[in-house]
């Protein structure tokens, strides 16, 4: 370390090397550019010419300064200079970073890193050594031994792998960690503070930082309680909806932050404002939104905040309300659409998910809200009694058999016998509805005049019978009745769920009554509490959701809306399985949060500015490859590799531009394990960039190549005839090559046929079904014939072939077939045989609209089709003549036709035109 | 077919059609050449009647002529007069000189030389003549499939340019034409050497001299390291306008003694520059080959 008070150099014996500049002044300014080189096939004629005068050739001065300059930058630049270096380290032992990483941390968190990447560098440019002491518990325990004290080098390159840990800081712990570790001399101890007091409390707080100055002298960087983290705490079902709430360090001034409810692909659903007023600490809004909505928001985000307490993450506890209406022992031979269920199920589905059933049944998934209507009796009411228990909320409507035998889960003693208002033999009229109380779910919904209620149960008379009440009628006697049974709500409506009692159910009121009942449900209530959630995805410390982490471990039910419950081993996240996640939030588990309480005398207190310490080698080293490759260019131009002026500086841009991209091309072709995808794909992209037709390959080089030269000689026929531009034909190996790009298979089948591999039996029954189209070629004109009911070879040999593959039956080519007019009007088909039958799949039974996929024959086509380079036929046809081979290239080219268009000519739009050229 | 045999096959054709014109100036001149088929005043294959003969044993049925038998109590056949077209032989020098140009704007020597050579095959098979190529084993052909063939070949041969740069001797018929497209850049003996035993046999040639523009001009500056195509030894130059003159007059020398070569043999040599309309140098070729044909 080199320190000129400005100017401070890391490695100022490199400055050395500046005295060896002057020699490199003299050879650069001797050694001439090298001459341009030139091809020239008329080199005989200058052979032994001499120009005249010889000018001496030099390199140009300005080359030489340039070339200089950049090899100066590059040594000033390797000796590391540093322009206003920071001050001093104190003391003579180690540096010692206490760094916060837990939740609160992430924040600011670059700063954080660049705060100790800065004192570590100063530490390095001293000599000193340093340890790197995080406060959060460590997800892995091996490392929460003593910190290692090491080269300040090596603690530099430790500090990238450190990340903010998604629980809080447990600083006690850390402190021990500390008053273990053993060195000589007094320490800088550096605590770089999230600024929240976290878990523990002032006392502790000034406990541990006297701890830390003991050790020599303690700076605490902290930005200040109000620059800290934010925590979103669950937000409160409330009857109007979601009360989101937002928690600081400190009661500072006015302050506005923005919480968004984002869905599950990130989509932003809700973007509401909070407002921290003076001196308070906690931020409260509604969330006004549809259930529809409300129902898809899976996070509720801190907008422009890092970590995971500026997330929230909802469940079904927040989100979708399941509703149970118990069908079990309903009364036979109920109107369906006059019976209670089906107004509810009308007023419930749109905004709702709905399931009926019988109550085990509805049980044994979780469920927010349970109806029981009239018509339906419960078999088993300990059930339900426990799970209103647990939390869950029940709403029951009164009708006959209520009011016979009023018993089970009521909100009120009921009496018996009901309450009829107009009938015949009453004096009063129906009475219509009164307002809702204040307290009442109800209140603020719009009574409409009517709704008018003809028959009730009345409620005993009881002391806390207003308190119960949600809705009254005009006369004031309850309609809706309501009262908690443990953590559970019973709700009973004092009129049946159908329209005999009172036009209630008809109206639009009762399903904003519905809507509202929902709201004040807990939320989800499982049967079981006591289960185990495994952990599916969780925050990590910047508040990403990221799949589990290995340490993150199972979590009872019941843990985790507990304080406390979140660490290393249970990471803020999701638990449960897909079907039903349950969050654990940060917000659910923190205590009260607070500010860094006022510290003792002696201990520095700075924020993380950073100071004006500036590396300056990186800088000279860019600037001297700049000037480098500069020079490079220049050289090219001198030896005339630039020839023309107004190109020059393209060229250089794309110089440049091909220096900068040669190692990321590099890394790309060097990898040999992408070679073979290249390879896949390159075969695919040529199979695929032209139409082509494949030709099997069989193990006889001869075939293969009869099958190569004959389907380019079609592919020729085809280029000159037809608008088919077909590429050159690619060889397939059935076993190894796909086979979905090509349009037709040439097949050519060996007298002594092997059977096909299962793989590829299963490729070539893809093929099929998917419209492939297969010529299948026996190449033997005896293959028909039949000698005393005996099979030919070749028909053997086919039979072998496609044992296992599902062919339909095959009927003789007839002749109204879209093969006899695809392209040309022809009845026979020869190959470079004449006469044999041409096999197609019979038109019923296929649905690919009678597309034939395979056409099975023997006349050895491709031979026919054969041509060499120049276009000359290969072999001759038997029996012979142009003819046949013109017929031959004729079936070819229809054959391709029907392949590309399938029964576009069957359609009977072009009969009469076809009916025309044949002149019929 | 590829890319590359489409484009000269593309170039030759739009070169020919560009032709009417010429074709009539050179009907004026040597209506044979147009008319294609030269008859030789003699029986043999043709579709112009010659003359009856009385049919005597052997003769095929089908040649005799019914209408003629019944006019008398003989029976007689039909002959026919035989017809040959001229045969012309193409050479297009693919030694590796031959495929350089001194800007990217301009055709190779070679790729020039290859659509001079197929268009003026073009032209006269359409004229009727037949044409093959000095370096393969196929016959003199005609029609529409030689045009083909002779792109294949040509692009092929092009494609290649691994050649000697001197035609190969072949014993082509009497009176044949021979036409010869190369940058003739050797020493004129070593041509000499290997036209003298086609000229001998009384073939009638035509050079043609493909040239790029930078080789005629010399356009270079300054200090130059000169290498060969074909394997030569570099050479280096300080200041290359200086020996712009003398090179110059080298050029020059080669150029007339490849002319005086030409008059020896009786044959003709026309010049052409890559930078230079394809047309004129096709005209030349064609009014060449026209002349000798007349005379």
């Amino acid at each position: 370390m080199l320190d000129l008070g400005l100017i401070a150099f890391a490695n100022p014996w490199l400055l050395l090397a500046a005295a060896a500049l002057p020699i490199l002044w003299l050879l650069l300014r001797v050694t001439p550019p090298a001459p341009k080189r030139l091809a020239f096939p008329a080199i005989r004629f200058l052979v032994g010419l001499e120009s005249r005068e010889e000018t001496p050739v030099k390199t140009p001065w300005w080359l030489v300064v340039l070339r200089t300059l950049a090899l100066t930058l590059l040594i000033l630049g390797l000796a590391k200079p540093v322009i206003n270096p920071d001050e001093r380290l104190y003391g003579s032992g180690p540096l010692i970073l206490v760094l916060d990483d837990g939740w609160a941390a992430a924040p600011g968190w670059s700063r954080r890193i660049a705060a100790a990447e800065r004192l570590l560098a100063q530490a390095q440019r001293e000599g000193r050594i340093a340890a790197i002491v995080t406060t959060a518990a460590q997800a892995d325990t091996s490392d929460e031994a003593v910190p290692l004290l090491l080269p300040a080098s090596k603690a530099r390159q430790s500090l990238t792998g450190l990340k903010p840990k998604p629980w809080p800081v447990a600083r006690k712990a850390a402190l021990e960690r500390i008053e273990a570790m053993t060195f000589e001399g007094t320490a800088q101890v550096v605590w770089l503070s999230d600024g929240q007091g976290g878990e523990e409390t002032a006392e502790d707080l000034l406990a541990f930082a006297r701890a830390l100055q003991q050790l020599g002298r303690l700076d605490v960087l902290d930005d200040g309680a109000a620059a800290s983290a934010r925590l979103v705490r669950p937000p409160e079902n409330t009857g109007q909806g979601l009360t989101a709430r937002v928690e600081r360090a400190a009661a500072g001034t006015n302050e506005t932050v923005r919480l968004l409810g984002v869905g599950v692909e990130g989509e932003i659903l809700s973007n509401s404002t909070l407002v921290f007023e003076e001196g308070e600490t906690v931020a409260e809004t509604q969330l006004d939104l549809p259930a529809e909505l409300r129902n898809r928001i899976t996070q509720l985000r801190i907008e422009n905040e890092q970590g995971a307490g500026a997330v929230l993450l909802m469940d079904e506890r927040w989100r979708r309300r399941p509703v149970g209406l118990i069908s079990e022992g309903s009364r036979t031979g109920v109107q369906p659409l006059l019976s209670g269920s089906y107004y509810l199920r009308k007023a419930l589905d749109p905004f709702t998910e709905l399931r009926t059933g019988a109550t085990p049944d509805l049980l044994s998934r979780e469920l927010a809200v349970l109806i029981l209507t009239d018509d339906a009796q419960v078999e088993d009411p300990s059930l339900l009694e426990n799970w209103v228990r647990r939390g869950g909320l029940l709403v029951r409507f009164a009708g006959p058999r209520l009011a016979e035998n009023p018993e089970g889960l009521l909100p009120v003693a009921l009496r018996g016998r009901d309450r009829v208002l107009g009938g015949a033999l009453t004096w009063n009229a129906p009475v219509t509805l009164g307002d809702f109380v204040a307290d009442s779910p109800f209140h603020g919904l719009e009574v409409p005049d009517d709704v008018v209620v003809r028959r009730q149960v009345l409620a005993e008379p009881a002391l806390d019978l207003q308190r119960k009440t949600w809705a009254v009628l005009a006369d004031g006697t309850p309609l809706v009745t309501a009262d908690r049974f443990g953590e559970g709500w019973v709700v009973l409506f004092h009129v049946s769920a159908n329209t005999y009692w009172s036009n209630l159910p008809l109206s639009g009121l009762f399903v904003e009554m519905l809507r509202r009942l929902l709201e004040v449900s807990q939320g989800v209530v499982t049967q079981d509490a006591n289960e185990t959630l495994q952990p599916l995805t969780t925050l990590n410390g910047f508040g990403v959701l990221t799949n589990a982490p290995t340490y993150a471990a199972a979590v009872a039910a019941e843990d985790l809306s507990r304080a406390g419950s979140i660490g290393p081993s249970r990471p803020p996240g999701y638990y449960g399985t897909e079907g039903l996640r349950r969050a654990l939030n940060l917000g659910g588990s923190l205590q009260p949060l607070h500010g860094l309480p006022s510290l003792p005398d002696g201990i520095v207190l700075r924020d993380y500015a950073a100071s004006g310490e500036l590396d300056m080698g990186p800088w000279l080293i860019a600037l001297a490859t700049a000037l480098l490759l500069a020079d490079f260019v220049l050289s090219l131009w001198l030896r005339g590799h630039l020839s023309r002026p107004e190109a020059s500086g393209s060229v250089t841009v794309t110089t440049l531009f091909i220096l900068a991209l040669l190692p990321a091309v590099a890394a790309i072709t060097a990898t040999p394990a992408n070679a073979q995808t290249l390879g896949d794909d390159a075969r695919a992209l040529e199979a695929t960039l032209s139409t082509r037709i494949g030709y099997v390959l069989t193990d006889i080089p001869e075939v293969d190549a009869t099958s190569a030269t004959g389907l380019s000689g079609l592919t020729r026929v085809l280029h000159l005839r037809t608008s088919i531009e077909a590429g050159a034909p690619l060889p397939i190996d059935i076993e190894l090559d796909e086979l979905a790009f090509f349009p037709l298979l040439y097949w050519p089948v060996l007298p002594d046929q092997e059977s096909l591999s299962p793989v590829a039996r299963e490729k070539l029954k893809a093929y099929l079904d998917n419209g492939g189209t297969v010529l299948f070629d026996l190449r033997d004109p005896t293959a028909g014939a039949r000698i005393t009911g005996q099979v030919s070879n070749a028909e053997r040999s086919l039979r072998q072939l496609l044992a296992g593959v599902k062919i339909p039956p095959l009927i003789p080519l007839p002749p109204d077939h879209v093969l006899t007019k695809a392209f040309y009007l022809m009845q026979d088909f020869p190959g470079r045989y004449a006469g044999g039958t041409l096999w197609v799949e019979g038109t019923e039974g296929r649905d690919q609209d009678g597309v034939t996929s395979v056409v099975i024959g023997a006349n050895d086509w491709a031979s026919a089709w054969a041509v060499d380079r120049l276009g000359r036929p290969l072999y001759p046809v038997v029996p012979g003549g142009e003819r046949q081979r013109e017929l031959a290239y004729r079936f070819g080219v229809n054959l391709v036709m029907y392949a590309l268009t399938g029964n576009y000519k069957a359609d009977q739009v072009h009969v009469p035109f076809i009916l025309e050229r044949l002149g019929q | 077919m590829s890319v590359k045999e489409t484009d000269l096959r593309h170039g030759a054709e739009t070169l020919a059609a560009g032709m009417p014109a010429m074709l009539l100036a050179a009907e004026r001149i040597a209506a044979t050449v147009a008319q294609g088929v030269h008859g030789r005043r003699r029986v043999g294959q043709g579709e112009t009647f010659w003359q009856f003969r009385r049919y005597q044993p052997g003769d095929p049925t089908p040649t005799i002529d019914w209408r003629q038998s019944a006019k008398s109590s003989h029976v007689y056949v039909r002959q026919m007069e035989w017809e040959a077209a001229q045969s012309l032989w193409l050479w297009c020098d693919n030694s590796p000189s031959m495929a350089w140009r001194s800007a990217t704007n301009l055709q190779t020597k070679s790729d020039r030389a290859a659509l001079l050579a197929l268009a003026l095959a073009v032209l006269l098979i359409r004229g009727g003549e037949r044409i093959a190529l000095l370096e393969s084993d196929l016959p003199p052909m005609t029609g529409p499939t030689a045009i083909d063939r002779l792109t294949i070949l040509l692009s092929e041969l092009g494609a290649a340019s691994d050649g000697a740069g001197m035609p190969p001797f072949k014993p082509l018929p009497r009176f044949a034409h021979l036409v010869l497209i190369g940058d003739f850049l050797s020493p004129p003996e070593e041509l000499r050497a290997a036209v003298e035993r086609h000229a001998s046999r009384g073939v009638m040639g035509h050079l043609l001299q493909v040239l790029d523009p930078a080789e005629e001009s010399l356009p270079y500056q300054g200090r130059v390291r000169f290498e060969g195509l074909e394997g030569e030894a570099p050479w280096l130059l300080s200041r290359v306008e200086n020996v712009r003159e003398a090179y110059h007059e080298r050029l020059n020398r080669q150029r007339e003694n490849l002319a005086s070569l030409a008059r020896a043999l009786g044959w003709t040599l026309s010049m052409h520059r890559t930078d230079h309309p394809a047309e004129a140098a096709l005209l030349t070729l064609y009014m060449s080959l026209a002349q000798r044909a007349g005379e």
